[in-house]
């Protein structure tokens, strides 16, 4: 027998001849933002899709359905423009700066957690995503005269007596991962510190009461418990890492050095292909492809998500 | 619906409903009501948590649609009419008192809706205002308020505007004891005063009893009885009635006897006598007789009383005034016998102590299953229902 | 020496060790969070063309440099013109939105909601592309009026988010009330339901101003000769070191932490629920 409540429409509000009928309120309260929306953000999506089909003639574009754009840049994945290492040099990048990221973001997470009284938490915390309000273009260029070879920190070191310590960051992969980890930072720490701050505390407890040191209740109650926060984190870092074009072109030189070489991020390239040729059919080919990858990446990190809940319990 | 189910109630009838029945998918939460209530009439819905009460205040008051039935207002169909263009007004549980608004801009919100003259608006917010003593509040924001006066300018609100009848959902719920109990007493007194017809759904027995002229009974969404309060708990009409109301004893059995007046019926305890009423059941039918708690007395072991009953002392409640005692029978069953003077008793009862318990065939109230008609085979629908009253 | 009235807390990283460590992970981790906004306004005030330390002295020729050149003081014109109504516009498609989910069941309630979230999702280069595709189709791209309608499609969505969280903490009985009283739907809303929500719709506000103020890449493919500030300073950078950025990034700095404050002030209350309601 069902219950009552159970069978209740949602008292919220509810008018019940709202439900069914088409009031004038109900058409343009749903209908205008649907139309805005269909309008300039599903369409144009869509219309990507179909722009890499279209051609360039003559500087118009002009529509058609062919494959001339996915084949000449296959064409070129390997050969001259080199999409193929860019994707590559992209895919290494996401995926040491989200890998480091997490690494440093997690311990400072923990020590806000573990270490600061709760009655600061709020304050931690808020001070953690206040960077997130600064203009992010303007962060990176703060990071530029930062890292430069006579920037802050060098001549800083070197008025400190330590001349020869200095560190030749600008235009490095190193420089774009600092940018990359700056601008992840405040995102990160809320997603982990609600990871955390959910992990029951009554479980270390017992484990201490059991014997263990901080350190074993770190690694067999803490860590596991924070496999899946820690996934998401990192799924999350990589992919806006790949989609970013900034940091990489301030602060690693658009032609970031890296173990892979002298090569540009795949999502620069974008940017300075398009720049260079205003060929828009043809960079939205080269967008298609990064959708592509980002969804490869989204797939995989939710795959292992889901795979570390289950052996998380 | 036949065509006299057409026909608009006679004027002296502030509200009618006809038939009124609500499904929410698979689940019926009213079914079959009919109800009149009549100019200045102060009627309560009682019932317990799920039985449809509020919903079928709602419905009059138009937030939600009936599937079926028709409603009535002072002789006019208003079951098609949307919320805002009845009038009948609605007071919350939680007040509903717009936060963003002064106490006057409450009480007038009604008013201020269409065109108004705001000299007049203002005069009519302060005579509503001194009717329920809210004068000197009127300029005072919502939060600054007492439970208590968030209440009376709820009820303002909706008289201000001069419904044709008002609706109250468990009002005083949200109120402390004492508060409640005087608030009852100033609701019945403006009621009264204005000579309005008020429908108070409420889940507390004594409210519903010390402030209305007639209870309506509902259980599962359909109506137990209806009547005034002292026909409710004297002369219930259903089983359901029998045990929800006030505190009675239920004895099943078999009659063997009908002469003079009385029925004589083989209950598992005892044999008990009981006024037969007009058309009395015949021997050998089953029936439940009901049996007030106040109404037992308990006399020394020996002394033979009509209607007795020898059970043992099991447990005792005190509830401010009076005593409940609780007794086991021979066969097991529970009597309830409450005491209005508990420390008049020359000897005190004592737990296990046997007593000897009778009452009066006059107090016995005697109830016939009764096969609800049309669903004649269906278990566990039948109801009992009193005979010859 | 018994001090504390309180059982100790198992959990305290009572060892000194631990709790020093942590507590100077978290003063390193927030002088590294800290550090390129307090380089841009101190050297925001320094003179000398390279910031670099030991500093060269005080001045506030940066900023009069700002004033006087006027490309960058255009850029933050414009922002400050497109921010605004882009936040407005956002604001108001998240209230109906927010409203019709909140109030109406609906077929596709659930996917209405999704399809006005998913622009947060997709990373901003994607959405450039697209925005510019289908804009210069119908010929309105490199306009500012181009920013200001791609911006309200990405920022609707925490605008929308912050008012659907207001109107969940609106009894219903508010609304029944106002329809039983007489008013219509129209009226209920404009008279009841408006000024109920009022914080969540300024903090939301506030929430797609910030957001708008400081977009990039959208800007970047949608805008032409009239730029906004974050697409100008990317052009200023990469041409030249000029420590006049400093001032701009102070003087935005300073805006965005107004209305931060703005935010703070007005959301907390309503996460925390303390916010007027006409229950006791």
């Amino acid at each position: 027998m069902v219950s009552a409540s159970a069978r209740r429409p949602l008292a919220a509000g509810v008018l019940e001849a709202a439900n069914s009928g088409f009031s004038p309120m109900k058409v343009l309260g749903i209908g205008i933002p649907l139309v805005y929306s269909l309008t300039f953000f599903a369409a144009p999506l869509l219309f990507l899709v179909v722009l890499g089909f279209w051609l360039v003639e003559n500087f118009q574009v002009v529509p058609a359905f062919s494959l001339e754009n996915y084949l000449d840049i296959a064409q070129h994945m390997f050969a001259q423009s080199n999409y193929a290492l860019a994707i590559a040099q992209s895919l290494w990048l996401s995926l040491s700066t989200a890998f480091f990221a997490v690494l440093l973001c997690y311990p400072m997470v923990l020590a806000i957690v573990y270490v600061a009284p709760r009655s600061r938490h709020r304050l931690l915390l808020m001070l953690a995503v206040a960077p997130f309000w600064s203009s992010y273009v303007l962060r990176l260029f703060s990071w530029q005269i930062l890292l430069a070879n006579k920037g802050i920190i060098n001549s800083g070191l070197a008025w400190a007596g330590f001349e020869n310590l200095q560190f030749n960051l600008l235009y490095t992969q190193i420089a774009t991962r600092i940018g990359l980890i700056h601008y992840l930072a405040p995102i990160l720490i809320v997603v982990l510190y609600v990871t955390a701050a959910n992990i029951d505390r009554d479980l270390i407890q017992a484990a201490r009461d059991l014997g263990a040191t901080r350190w074993q209740a770190f690694r067999r109650v803490i860590l596991p418990m924070s496999r899946t926060g820690l996934l998401v984190s990192a799924s999350f870092a990589a992919i806006v890492s790949f989609g970013d074009v900034l940091a990489g072109s301030l602060l690693g030189g658009g032609v970031g050095n890296s173990v892979l070489g002298s090569v540009p991020l795949f999502s620069t390239m974008i940017m300075t292909e398009y720049a260079s040729s205003t060929n828009l059919p043809r960079t939205s080919a080269l967008a298609m492809i990064l959708v592509l990858v980002m969804v490869l990446m989204l797939a995989g990190g939710a795959a292992l998500a889901e795979r570390s809940k289950v052996d998380a319990g | 619906m036949n065509a006299l189910s057409d026909i608009a109630p006679p004027p002296q009838v502030d509200l009618e409903l006809r038939g009124i029945a609500k499904n929410f998918g698979d689940f019926v939460a009213l079914e079959g009501v009919d109800l009149s209530i009549e100019r200045g009439e102060f009627v309560a819905i009682m019932g317990p948590s799920g039985c449809g009460k509020t919903t079928l205040l709602r419905i009059v008051a138009g937030l939600e649609s009936m599937s079926s039935g028709r409603l009535f207002l002072r002789g006019q169909d208003i079951s098609a009419l949307p919320v805002h263009k009845r009038s009948t007004r609605l007071v919350w549980q939680n007040f509903a008192l717009f936060p963003h608004l002064d106490v006057r801009r409450n009480i007038a919100f009604g008013l201020t809706l269409g065109r108004h003259d705001k000299e007049a608006v203002k005069a009519r917010v302060g005579e509503i205002a001194e009717l329920v003593q809210l004068g000197q509040f009127l300029d005072r924001r919502v939060s600054q308020l007492s439970g208590g006066q968030k209440q009376r300018v709820a009820i303002a609100r909706a008289l201000v505007t001069e419904p044709e009848i008002l609706l109250l959902d468990e009002p005083l719920s949200a109120l402390d004891a004492h508060l409640r109990i005087r608030m009852q007493s100033e609701m019945k007194r403006l009621q009264q005063r204005l000579g309005l017809s008020f429908l108070y759904v409420t889940h507390n027995q004594s409210e519903a009893f010390s402030m209305a002229d007639r209870v309506v009974v509902m259980n599962k969404g359909r109506i137990e009885q209806f009547g005034p309060p002292e026909e409710i708990y004297t002369r219930p009409k259903t089983h359901f009635v029998a045990e929800f109301v006030g505190s009675n004893n239920i004895f099943d059995g078999k009659v063997v006897d009908v002469q003079g007046g009385l029925i004589v019926v083989q209950c598992a305890d005892a044999i008990i006598s009981a006024a037969s009423g007009e058309r009395p059941p015949g021997k050998g039918s089953t029936v439940s007789l009901v049996v007030q708690a106040d109404k037992v007395r308990s006399r020394p072991i020996g002394v033979a009383a009509e209607n007795s009953l020898r059970a043992v002392l099991s447990g005792r409640e005190f509830t401010g005034s009076q005593v409940i005692y609780y007794l086991e029978t021979a066969g097991g069953g529970e009597v309830k016998m409450v005491a209005q003077e508990p420390f008049s008793q020359t000897e005190r009862a004592t737990i296990n102590m046997a007593m000897q318990l009778y009452w009066s065939p006059a107090d016995t109230v005697v109830l016939r299953p009764n096969i609800v008609p049309g669903k004649e085979n269906m278990p566990g629908r039948r109801s009992y229902v009193a005979l010859g009253t | 020496m018994v001090s504390a009235v309180r059982p100790l807390d198992p959990l305290a990283a009572d060892g000194r060790w631990w709790r020093a460590a942590g507590r100077l992970y978290m003063a390193v981790g927030y002088f590294f969070l800290v550090l390129p906004i307090a380089t841009m306004i101190v050297f925001s005030f320094q003179k000398g063309q390279f910031a670099s330390i030991p500093g060269q002295g005080w001045t506030v020729h940066w900023y009069a440099k700002l004033f006087e050149d006027g490309t960058l003081l255009e850029a933050l014109r414009n922002s400050l013109i497109v921010s605004p109504l882009a936040a407005t516009g956002a604001c108001v498609l998240g209230f109906l939105a927010a409203y019709s989910i909140h109030r109406f069941r609906f077929w596709g309630r659930g996917a209405f909601s999704v399809l006005l979230v998913l622009p947060v999702l997709i990373p901003p280069l994607i959405l450039g592309v697209a925005f510019l595709g289908l804009l210069s189709r119908i010929g309105l791209q490199g306009q500012l009026l181009s920013v200001i309608l791609t911006h309200m499609v990405i920022v609707t969505a925490p605008a929308m988010a912050v008012i659907q969280l207001r109107l969940g903490q609106m009894p219903s009985a508010l609304e029944e009330a106002a329809w039983d009283l007489g008013a219509t739907s129209f009226q209920s809303l404009y008279k009841v339901v408006l000024p109920f929500a009022l914080p969540g719709i300024a903090g939301g506000w506030l929430l797609a101003f910030t957001f708008s103020f400081d977009e990039f890449i959208v800007a970047w493919f949608v805008s032409g000769f009239e730029q906004t500030l974050p697409v100008a300073v990317y052009a200023y950078i990469v041409g030249s070191v000029d420590p006049s950025l400093n001032a701009v990034g102070s003087i935005v700095f300073a805006l965005s932490m107004l209305s931060l404050i703005g935010v703070e002030l007005l959301l907390f209350p309503i996460l925390l629920s303390q916010y007027g309601s006409s229950e006791d």
